[in-house]
C-alpha cells in the first residue's frame, strides 16, 4: 500500500517535472531563430504560401495560447508533427526508440556484471582485481566516444572480431514484438541472428558501460567493505555458515542499497551518452533521429525525445527505489 | 519456563573432559600497524555443565579471547595466535577451516551484546533461526522454548519489528540451534533495559539445567556475572588475574584489581556520602600513545598502586528555600512517525509531564528505553521544541548539556583547546583572559594541559567525557544537562566522572538534570529521584526513599532488577510498550503485579499524589501516579 501511495507520488512528480519540461522547450523555441515554416516549406517557397502554412499551424496565434495547444497536445499523446520526416513524432520515437533501449539496457547489463565482478574481486583481494580496477579507471577516464573509437580501430579493424555499424549485419531481419533485436530473434527461433546482434550490440555497449561501471561498482564496494565488518555477519559465521553462503545470503541484499540508487542514477546518463555513442556506431537510434532533426531546427522532434528520456530519467530512479525498498524492509518508502 | 528437550540424543563424551581449554592463550592484533598483544596467556577450562563468567573492562582482552575460542578473529587485524584454544578438542587457531567451521556449526552458540546490530536487518527471523536450526519446524521449536509468544506469526517477522528483550531471544534460540555443548555469551544483557535484562539472563541460566550445556558469560559487570556464574575469571590487561568460585571470588578477592572492580562497582548498598572509589586507574589516559584504546600499557602490574581519589565529599542537599529554578506544566510532545511496517503513526515521548525543579538540587529521570527520559531532557535543554504545554526555566545560555558518548558529541576535527574557546565567543574577553579561563576549566576537570592540542580520537573514554564537561562547564551554567553520561564507561571511569559531577556541582552551585536507566547511579548522584514510564512520571520523591520504599510497582520492580550474588531477580513480566501505542489507563498495568479492575481505565492513577508525611520542602514530599498510592 506504501509502495503504491510512492509509486503514485513519483507518477504525479513526472508529471509537474514534464510541464516544466514543456514550458522550458516551448520558451526556447520561441527565442530561437528557427523558423518552422522554412523548415517545412523550405526556402523557396512564396510568401502567400508561407502566410498560409502559419495560418493553418497556428503560428499568428498569441503565444499563450499556442503554449496552451502544445500542452493540450502533449497530454492526448500527440507529440506533434515532425518538420522534417512528416510522420508524427510518436510514431518516429516508436520506430527509434526500441534501438537505444536495447544499446541501453546492454550497457546496463555489462556495466552490472563489470561493477560486481570490480566489487567483489577487490573486497574479498582476488587475484586479478587490480587488473580489473585499472581496465575500470582507465576506461572511465576516457570519454565515451574515443573509447568506441578506440574499440573500433581494435576490434574490427585490426582483430575483425566485430563488426563496425548498424545492429544487424542484413538489416531487418527479424520483426518481432518487442523491438529489442537479441529478443525478437530469440523468439522467433532464430539463435544466429542473435548471436549477429550480440556481436553488433556488444562494442557500443562496453563503450557505453565502463564509466557507470566504475561509479556502481565504487559504491557497491564501499557497501560491501561496511556490511562485512557489521555483527550479523560475525552470527552468521558463528552459525558455521561457509564463507560463500555468509557473502550470498547475510552480506550482498545489506550492501546493494547505495549501488541500487547509484544504478538508477547511470541509468539516465547512459541514455545521454547513448545519444553519442550512436553516431559512432551507426546504430539506428534516438541519437542518429535527434542528429538528424537538430541541424534542421526540427522542434517537435527534440522537444519529443527530450520528453521521453525526461520520462524514462524519472521511471527508472523510481524502479531504483522501489527495488531498494524491496531489499531493504526497514526502509519506508 | 524453558520448554527445551533435546532435539537428539545427547552424546556429551566422558564427563570429565571439559568443553572448552585455554592454555597459555597469547593472541596479539595489529592496528594502524601497530602490533599489540591483547591476551597474554590465559590458562582456563570450561567443565561440562558449567556456567564461568568471565568479567573485565574494556581493553582487557576477553572478547578477543571469545573470539579466538570461535575461531573469528579479525583477519584484518593481522590475529597472531599461541598457545591452546580448544572447543571439544579441536584447536579453533590452528585447525582447518572447515573443521573450525563444523565446531561453531555443532558444538558452540553464540550470544552477542546488541540484538539489534547482530541479527540480519533484511533476512526475516525464523530462516535466521532456521539457517542454524535445519529447519522451519525446529526454528518454532527453538522460538517458542526461548519464550516468544506466538513463534508462527514471529517467524516472518523482520528483526527491527521486535523489542530489544525479544531481539535478544531470536538471539539465544539461534545460540542453542543444534544443540551446543558450550554457549559463549558476550555482554548479552548490556543492551538491554534493566527488567528485561533480569528476563534474559533468567533464560541463559534456564539453559544449562535443561540442556546441560555449558555457557561462556563474558561480562563488565560483576553483578551480572555473579548472578548466574558457577566460577568467576577476572581479566586484566589480557591475563586472568584472579580465578576462583562466583561467590569467593566476590566475598573474598584476593588480587588488589578484583579488590578494586568490587569497590568501583555501584549498587544500592553504596554509601552515597563519600567519593566512589576510582582505584583502577584511566589506564588509556596514563599512556599518551594508547589513542583511542583504553588499554592498559604492557608490563604493568595490573593496578597493584591502587590510587583512592581523595575527594572530600559531602552530600550536597537541596537548598531549604524551595525556589523553582525549572518549572515543567503539562509537558507533552508527539512525533509523526512510521511504524514497522512503514505506516504513519503517533509516537507520544512526554504525555503530560509536571515537575518543578528547585534550584541547586540534583534531580535524577530514571526509566527504561521509551520512557521519554530522553526527550524530556532535550525538551528542557531547547533542542527539542516540538512540545505542547510550558517549560519556564532560566535562558537556554544558562542550561549545558552531557551526551552519553563523548566521542559522538565532540567536532572530530576541533582540538580540545578550539572546542572550549568556541564556548566563549562572543565574551568581552582578551586572549589571554581566554587562555586563562580554557586552562581553569581544564584544571576542574582534572586533565592534563597536554591535552589542550588533541583531537577527540586522540583522548580515551573518560577523557572525552571530561572535556565534554569542561565544555559545558567553561561558562558556568545554571543547569547542568546529563543524558546518561556514564554508561559507556567502565566502571571506574564512571566513577570518576560521577566524582568530578558531584565537584563541579559543589564547586558551582549548579543545578543537575541526570538522566539514566541505572538506579545505583541515579542514587549516587542525585537527591531525588523521578522515575518515568512511558512518557509519565510515575513517582517521584527523596531518593534514599523512594529506593528503599517504593511505592510505584514499576519501582519496585527497577529496584529488585538491578543484579548482584544471590538476590532473586524478579519476575516482571513483558516488556515496555511502544510509544506508538501506550496502553490505556496506567500503562503500567499489562505487566503490573498489583494491577486492579479500574487501572486499564483509570484516570486518577496516572496524577501524581503525595504520599506519607507532608513534607517542609516541595523537593523531600514523596509523590507516586497508582491507584494503590504505595498500599500493597
Amino acid at each position: 500500500m506504501a509502495r503504491l501511495r510512492f509509486i503514485a507520488g513519483r507518477l504525479a512528480a513526472l508529471a509537474v517535472l514534464l510541464l516544466v519540461l514543456s514550458l522550458v522547450l516551448f520558451v526556447l523555441q520561441e527565442v530561437s531563430d528557427a523558423d518552422p515554416v522554412a523548415s517545412t516549406l523550405g526556402a523557396n517557397a512564396s510568401q502567400e504560401a508561407r502566410e498560409a502554412a502559419r495560418e493553418r499551424m497556428g503560428l499568428n496565434d498569441p503565444a499563450p495560447e499556442r503554449y496552451l495547444d502544445y500542452v493540450g497536445g502533449l497530454v492526448t499523446g500527440d507529440l506533434g508533427t515532425s518538420f522534417r520526416t512528416r510522420h508524427p513524432v510518436a510514431d518516429d520515437i516508436g520506430t527509434y526508440l526500441p534501438a537505444t533501449l536495447e544499446l541501453v539496457l546492454g550497457a546496463l547489463l555489462v556495466a552490472l556484471v563489470l561493477a560486481v565482478a570490480f566489487a567483489v574481486s577487490s573486497v574479498l583481494r582476488w587475484r586479478g582485481a587490480g587488473l580489473v580496477r585499472g581496465l575500470l579507471f582507465l576506461g572511465s577516464t576516457t570519454p565515451t566516444f574515443l573509447l568506441g573509437i578506440l574499440g573500433l580501430m581494435l576490434f574490427y579493424r585490426d582483430l575483425g572480431w566485430l563488426p563496425a555499424s548498424g545492429r544487424l549485419s542484413d538489416r531487418g531481419a527479424v520483426d518481432g514484438p518487442t523491438g529489442l533485436v537479441v529478443l525478437d530473434a530469440l523468439l522467433a527461433g532464430q539463435p544466429a541472428v542473435a548471436v549477429d546482434a550480440l556481436q553488433h550490440l556488444l562494442l557500443p555497449a562496453l563503450a557505453l558501460a565502463v564509466g557507470p561501471a566504475l561509479s556502481i561498482g565504487r559504491v557497491l564496494r564501499s557497501g560491501l567493505v561496511t556490511t562485512l565488518d557489521a555483527d550479523f555477519v560475525r552470527t552468521a559465521r558463528a552459525k558455521g555458515l561457509t564463507e560463500r553462503r555468509v557473502l550470498a545470503r547475510h552480506v550482498m541484499r545489506n550492501s546493494v542499497n547505495g549501488a541500487l540508487s547509484m544504478t538508477g542514477l547511470q541509468l539516465g546518463f547512459m541514455f545521454a551518452g547513448a545519444l553519442v555513442i550512436e553516431s559512432v556506431f551507426s546504430w539506428p537510434g534516438l541519437g542518429s533521429y535527434l542528429g538528424a532533426s537538430i541541424p534542421v531546427s526540427d522542434f517537435p522532434a527534440i522537444a519529443g525525445v527530450t520528453f521521453v528520456l525526461g520520462a524514462i530519467y524519472i521511471a527508472s530512479n523510481t524502479v531504483a527505489d522501489v527495488l531498494q525498498g524491496a531489499a531493504d524492509p526497514r526502509i519506508a518508502l | 519456563m524453558l520448554d527445551l528437550e533435546p532435539a537428539r540424543p545427547v552424546d556429551r563424551g566422558p564427563t570429565d573432559r571439559p568443553v572448552a581449554r585455554l592454555h597459555d592463550l597469547r593472541v596479539s592484533l595489529s592496528r594502524n600497524s601497530r602490533r599489540t598483544e591483547v591476551v597474554r596467556g590465559v590458562d582456563l577450562e570450561i567443565g561440562r555443565g558449567e556456567i564461568v563468567g568471565v568479567v573485565g573492562q574494556s581493553g582487557s582482552g576477553k572478547s578477543v579471547m571469545s573470539l579466538a575460542l570461535m575461531g573469528l578473529l579479525p583477519a584484518s587485524a593481522l590475529p597472531q595466535v599461541s598457545g591452546a584454544v580448544e572447543v571439544d578438542g579441536v584447536d579453533m587457531a590452528t585447525a582447518p577451516e572447515a573443521a573450525r567451521r563444523r565446531v561453531r556449526r555443532l558444538d558452540l552458540g553464540v550470544v552477542f551484546q546488541d540484538p539489534m546490530t547482530s541479527l540480519n536487518p533484511t533476512m526475516r527471523i525464523g530462516r535466521q533461526v532456521a539457517e542454524a536450526a535445519g529447519s522451519p519446524a525446529e526454528a518454532i521449536r527453538l522460538l517458542r522454548a526461548v519464550g516468544i509468544p506466538q513463534p508462527e506469526q514471529r517467524y516472518g517477522a523482520y528483526p527491527h519489528e521486535l523489542s530489544g528483550g525479544l531481539r535478544q531471544r531470536v538471539m539465544i534460540a539461534i545460540a542453542i540451534a543444534g544443540d551446543p555443548a558450550l554457549i559463549i555469551a558476550d555482554e548479552p544483557t548490556t543492551a538491554l533495559d534493566v527488567t528485561v535484562q533480569a528476563q534474559v539472563l533468567r533464560v541463559l541460566a534456564g539453559l544449562r539445567d535443561e540442556l546441560g550445556c555449558s555457557i561462556l558469560m563474558i561480562t563488565h559487570d560483576l553483578g551480572v556475572a555473579a548472578q548466574i556464574a558457577d566460577r568467576i575469571a577476572v581479566m586484566y590487561a589480557g591475563e586472568v588475574v584472579e580465578e576462583g568460585p562466583a561467590l569467593g571470588v566476590l566475598e573474598a578477592p584476593q588480587h588488589p584489581y578484583t579488590r578494586g572492580l568490587l569497590r568501583a562497582r555501584l549498587s544500592l548498598e553504596t554509601e552515597r556520602g563519600r567519593p566512589l572509589h576510582t582505584g583502577l586507574t584511566d589506564a588509556g589516559a596514563l599512556d599518551p600513545d594508547a589513542g583511542t584504546d583504553a588499554r592498559a600499557p604492557s608490563g604493568t602490574e595490573p593496578a597493584t598502586a591502587v590510587e583512592e581519589a581523595v575527594v572530600e565529599r559531602t552530600t550536597v542537599s537541596a537548598p531549604a528555600r524551595s525556589e523553582a529554578i525549572l518549572r515543567l506544566t503539562e509537558v507533552r510532545c508527539e512525533f509523526a512517525v512510521r511504524d514497522a511496517r512503514g505506516r504513519r503513526a503517533t509516537l507520544a515521548a512526554l504525555r503530560g509531564v509536571t515537575l518543578d525543579v528547585q534550584e541547586g538540587e540534583s534531580l535524577a529521570l530514571v526509566g527504561e528505553s521509551g520512557s521519554g527520559k530522553s526527550t524530556l531532557l532535550r525538551a528542557v535543554a531547547g533542542l527539542e521544541t516540538r512540545y505542547t504545554g510550558t517549560i519556564d526555566g532560566p535562558p537556554r545560555s544558562d542550561v549545558q548539556m552531557v551526551f552519553q558518548d563523548a566521542g559522538a558529541s565532540l567536532t572530530p576535527w576541533l582540538s580540545t583547546e578550539a572546542l572550549l574557546l568556541e564556548r566563549l565567543r562572543g565574551r568581552d574577553l582578551s586572549r589571554v583572559e581566554r587562555r586563562e579561563r580554557v586552562r581553569e576549566a581544564l584544571d576542574r576537570v582534572g586533565l592534563p594541559e597536554t591535552t589542550l592540542a588533541a583531537k577527540p580520537s586522540e583522548l580515551s573514554g573518560g577523557q572525552r567525557q571530561r572535556v565534554a564537561l569542561a565544555r559545558a562547564t567553561i561558562v558556568p551554567p545554571r543547569i547542568l544537562l546529563c543524558d546518561e553520561p556514564t554508561s559507556a564507561l567502565d566502571v571506574s571511569l564512571a566513577a570518576n566522572v560521577l566524582n568530578l559531577i558531584h565537584d563541579l556541582r559543589r564547586q558551582m552551585g549548579m543545578t543537575v538534570l541526570f538522566v539514566t536507566h541505572d538506579l545505583a547511579v541515579a542514587r549516587i548522584v542525585s537527591d531525588r529521584l523521578a522515575v518515568m514510564y512511558l512518557g509519565r512520571l510515575v513517582e517521584t520523591g527523596p531518593v534514599e526513599k523512594v529506593i528503599a520504599e517504593p511505592a510505584h510497582p514499576y519501582t519496585r520492580a527497577l529496584v529488585a532488577a538491578v543484579p548482584g550474588a544471590r538476590r532473586e531477580l524478579p519476575v516482571i513480566v513483558g516488556e515496555p510498550a511502544s510509544p506508538m501505542a501506550p496502553p490505556t489507563g496506567c500503562a503500567f498495568h499489562p505487566r503490573c503485579p498489583v494491577m486492579q479492575d479500574e487501572c486499564p481505565s483509570t484516570l486518577e492513577g496516572i496524577q501524581l499524589v503525595e504520599i506519607g508525611p507532608r513534607a517542609d520542602v516541595e523537593a523531600r514530599q514523596h509523590r507516586v501516579a497508582c491507584v494503590l498510592r504505595g498500599e500493597f
